[in-house]
């Protein structure tokens, strides 16, 4: 993993990146979408794989959200939310309605190509995300599926327990626990990885 | 109140706004909630850490070539932007100018009509004065060319030697006029007044108002054995004559 990419995860960092890239955004300073396509792109780009399945609308997707973020950059505030809660949240939102849009074009045309929707393009991960993955697999499934659907899936919380059939109660306590042990285990290697850089 | 919070904590809402899958009335309530408990902001907070947490594990790199499309697209729309900004200044002065330019015709207009308003007035009043003098002088000529109009000359008594009047009648057409032809001059605060006596009634027939008037043929009411009088009366005119004061009779 490259030395810079976690060293800019690091809390403080990140704060103070997210200071400056905000007043780029604010001065509409094009360097601001350069920035976030550094610091965010692969983070968005892989919410954006997650939601469509397929690395073509992914690109689409991302392509979209940023032409939304660089239009919509006079309407985010820092007082009300992270800017990566901001650009989680447009993200998601252009990659929902793509998938569903895709969706009803595919059922209209009924050539719904399932080995290509599907396609998760697990060849193309590189080997520094592989901690991340590994990391992921640690989680617990039943939390894991939860998340997915909440985050990935633009279900409710209550759509999530109807499709899932949890109870409600269970699926906001996986929810909150699983958000908790992924913190523990990401943290954890940060930490690690930090002490051997500093090392 | 720790009810409220729990049960707002319970409900799915914090973790839709936190999504953006609420909707203006539910993301006003939880911004709300946010600003005003702390349980609630610490759980934001919260949840914002680990969302950013999870995203990040899903990081998958990006293929080469997205950034520069991506910077390419935004430069275009900026220009494109800048097109539309230029376009609609050009377009809010062509409009304010088209607006200036159509109040002041709209103005011009209304004066114009206005105008023209006042011109076919008078033009109308000019037409009908024309018409009643044309009668006036065609009753006239009727009554001075016929045969059967008797012409009397008037003259003044002693009080003015000098005025000197032309009555026509004629008893057919039952028509008199009288044309006073010189008249004394007066004080100031004396004025000569015309009158007639038709079938025993008085008749104010007005003042004479100066020897302007020496052309005009003044119309005389038509009565049977009238008379007519000129006095000398006090500015302004008299309601009735002063007898005293006759300086002329006509009878006819």
């Amino acid at each position: 993993m490259p030395p810079g990419y976690f060293l800019i995860s690091h809390p403080a960092m990140s704060i103070l990146l997210e200071k400056h890239i905000v007043e780029l955004l604010q001065e509409r300073n094009e360097k601001a979408i350069s920035l976030l396509y550094d610091h965010y792109g692969d983070t968005l780009y892989g919410v954006a794989l997650k939601v469509v399945r397929d690395e073509d609308l992914a690109q689409d997707v991302v392509q979209e959200s940023f032409v939304k973020i660089w239009k919509k950059s006079d309407t985010y505030d820092p007082s009300k939310a992270k800017l990566f809660t901001w650009l989680f949240r447009i993200i998601r939102n252009t990659a929902i309605d793509k998938l569903r849009s895709v969706q009803t074009k595919s059922d209209k045309e009924i050539q719904l190509d399932v080995s290509n929707v599907y396609n998760l393009g697990i060849d193309d991960i590189r080997p520094e995300f592989m901690d991340v993955r590994e990391n992921l697999e640690k989680i617990e499934h039943k939390y894991q599926v939860v998340l997915e659907a909440l985050f990935f899936q633009g279900m409710t919380q209550q759509e999530a327990s109807d499709e899932l059939d949890i109870p409600l109660g269970t699926i906001k306590s996986r929810l909150k626990i699983g958000l908790r042990e992924l913190g523990k285990i990401y943290g954890s290697t940060l930490m690690m990885l930090i002490l051997l850089i500093l090392k | 109140m720790k009810d409220k919070i729990k049960i707002f904590l319970e409900s799915d809402l914090l973790e839709r706004y936190l999504l953006g899958a609420t909707s203006a009335v539910e993301t006003a309530r939880v911004e709300r909630y946010i600003v005003m408990y702390p349980d609630v902001r610490k759980q934001f907070e919260e949840l914002q850490e680990n969302l950013e947490i999870y995203a990040k594990m899903h990081a998958i790199p990006t293929p080469d070539g997205l950034k520069a499309k991506i910077l390419q697209r935004i430069r275009k729309q900026d220009l494109g932007r800048r097109k539309v900004r230029r376009f609609a200044i050009a377009a809010s002065i062509a409009a304010f100018l088209f607006a200036g330019s159509s109040y002041f015709f709209w103005n011009q207009n209304m004066n114009l009509q206005d105008e023209n308003t006042m011109v076919n007035n008078r033009i109308q009043n000019l037409e009908a004065d024309m018409k009643q003098q044309l009668e006036d002088v065609r009753n006239q000529f009727i009554v001075l060319n016929n045969p059967q109009t008797k012409k009397y000359l008037v003259n003044g008594n002693e009080k003015a030697r000098e005025l000197k009047a032309v009555a026509y009648v004629n008893p057919v057409k039952k028509l008199s006029y009288i044309n006073v032809r010189n008249l004394p001059n007066l004080p100031e605060d004396k004025v000569y007044q015309m009158w007639a006596e038709v079938n025993g009634d008085m008749v104010n027939l007005g003042i004479i108002k100066s020897i302007e008037d020496k052309d005009k043929l003044l119309p005389l009411p038509y009565g049977k054995n009238a008379i007519g009088y000129i006095t000398i009366e006090p500015m302004g005119g008299n309601p009735s004559p002063t007898v005293q004061n006759i300086v002329a009779n006509i009878s006819y």
